[in-house]
């Protein structure tokens, strides 16, 4: 199945802003205050894909592995760091850890995906490496997210029922067991929840895209559910990783529980 | 009547010049020296946000001092694994918490981490003797841990912490939500076992001590300073 894309011009692009004036009359008449926000978000939208397209041709066209490379890791240094500041307690810093961690898993994801299941040469070649790993650290990023804010925001609520186990002879594993389990499972049932519906309630949007760009239904597919058994994967590897790492960063070296309420936070030993 | 004659010191813990700060605050304790003599019954006393609670869980390695050191039978406190040093120094929180689970499954909880797997798992007539002896009869070993009353679950904590053996009972006010009758029963059980089983007892209270079977002693804490009398 062949047919020629249909190019979208600078007047459709404009025309379609018609949706964020509809967006913003609504705001407007409800009193809601998300105009700013609208025409933010609609200025950042254009300009971050735009500026998108032109580094990923830019990127396609040297072939370079460094550069692949460096674009994965600042993909990944922003990821840790919308983590970061999505996640409203603050108390244990977890951004190195995170960031290696993280680079590890989705190398290792990454490389066996375009390398050894699609069987791209060389493994890093630009148009499979960079869409694939974006979509898999855009998703996975969400699941670690929820699974960490879970894991802290539980933490801290149950503290009593934590320190109770401690000096009961718990170590901090047996201690938060528990709050580990409800954060990975939290972190897990998105993505779980996406493969129940997929082709279904919804079509994804990188079929989508295949499809529009005069691709196959049938080879779309395929990569679709490569993708999404590749994000089921890189998240469970990812929840665990990271809920393990930040776990071990609430208890102090005494395995004494970090996160305290703060007019109760005691001043770290010299 | 046996502690206050004690002629050999005998020390279980000592604090050397320790230290603790809450962010932004000023030192609660500042090169804080004492020691906790072996088989004592020590009432901690002093007024609201004195670091009553928080000297127990120093003990407890709860919390981490600053500067100086804590040493247990002699030895830093860093020569002991923390989970083993917390079961020895058993802390019990002024709030009592129990897990989503029976009574029985309560009680054996601590029966399910790896550093007490060396230690013998109490029988069903073991516990039931101890919860009659804090007046707890009435309480089935099928009853569900969330649905008993506050006092009851104090008292089930108690029975808890007693099953491991500690050398130390670190008690925060254990009677508070107790009525008169169940306080005594439960005192009379903490006595008991310090008159019995030598058993180190510090009990942070604002009841008066009755009329018991020991001679309490009483560190007073107040302005940063630990003071002890008789």
């Amino acid at each position: 199945m062949t047919h020629s894309i249909i190019e979208i011009g600078p007047f459709q692009l404009i025309l379609a802003l018609v949706f964020i004036l509809a967006a913003g009359g609504a705001s407007l008449y409800h009193g809601l205050k998300l105009e700013k926000d609208l025409l933010v978000g609609t200025i950042r939208t254009f300009a971050q894909l735009f500026l998108l397209g032109y580094v990923l041709k830019f990127v396609f066209r040297l072939d370079s592995v460094w550069l692949v490379l460096a674009v994965f890791l600042f993909m990944i240094v922003f990821a840790v760091r919308i983590i970061r500041s999505r996640i409203v307690e603050k108390q244990v810093a977890f951004f190195w850890p995170m960031l290696i961690s993280m680079t590890i898993s989705y190398a290792v994801v990454a490389f066996l995906i375009t390398g050894v299941v699609i069987g791209a040469k060389p493994w890093w070649k630009p148009q499979y490496f960079i869409p694939l790993a974006g979509m898999l650290i855009g998703n996975s990023m969400n699941a670690v997210a929820i699974s960490l804010d879970r894991l802290l925001g539980e933490l801290k609520k149950r503290r009593q029922e934590v320190e109770m186990m401690l000096c009961l002879g718990a170590d901090y594993r047996e201690a938060s067991k528990d709050m580990v389990k409800n954060a990975m499972r939290a972190g897990m049932i998105p993505s779980i929840n996406s493969m129940m519906a997929v082709g279904v309630v919804f079509i994804p949007g990188m079929m989508t895209g295949q499809i529009l760009a005069g691709a196959d239904p049938l080879t779309a597919i395929r990569y679709q559910i490569l993708v999404m058994v590749m994000l089921v994967g890189c998240t469970a590897i990812l929840s665990f990783l990271g809920v393990r790492i930040v776990c071990r960063l609430c208890f102090g070296p005494s395995q004494q529980l970090l996160l305290k309420p703060e007019k109760n936070r005691p001043t770290p030993p010299k | 009547m046996r502690n206050a004659d004690c002629g050999i010191k005998n020390n279980i813990i000592d604090f050397k010049d320790v230290t603790f700060v809450f962010e932004g605050k000023a030192p609660l304790f500042s090169d804080l020296t004492l020691s906790i003599e072996k088989g004592a019954f020590y009432l901690v006393q002093g007024p609201s946000g004195a670091g009553k609670t928080t000297f127990l869980r120093l003990i407890n390695r709860l919390e981490e001092p600053i500067s100086g050191e804590i040493r247990f039978q002699n030895k830093p406190f860093d020569s002991y694994s923390p989970p083993v040093l917390r079961r020895s120094l058993l802390y019990i929180q002024q709030t009592p918490t129990v897990v989503d689970g029976s009574v029985a499954e309560n009680l054996l909880l601590p029966f399910s981490f790896k550093n007490n797997g060396h230690l013998t798992r109490p029988g069903q007539e073991k516990l039931e003797a101890l919860l009659r002896e804090v007046h707890l009869k009435d309480v089935e070993m099928s009853d569900h841990a969330m649905n008993l009353s506050v006092g009851q679950i104090q008292r089930l904590c108690l029975v808890r912490g007693l099953l491991l053996s500690p050398e130390i009972l670190l008690l925060d006010e254990p009677t508070s939500a107790l009525d008169r009758k169940s306080a005594q029963a439960v005192m009379a059980l903490i006595e008991r076992l310090n008159v019995e089983s030598d058993l180190t007892i510090l009990i942070v209270t604002h009841k008066a001590y009755g009329q018991g079977r020991v001679k309490p002693r009483y560190l007073r804490i107040e302005d940063g300073r630990i003071e002890e009398s008789s």
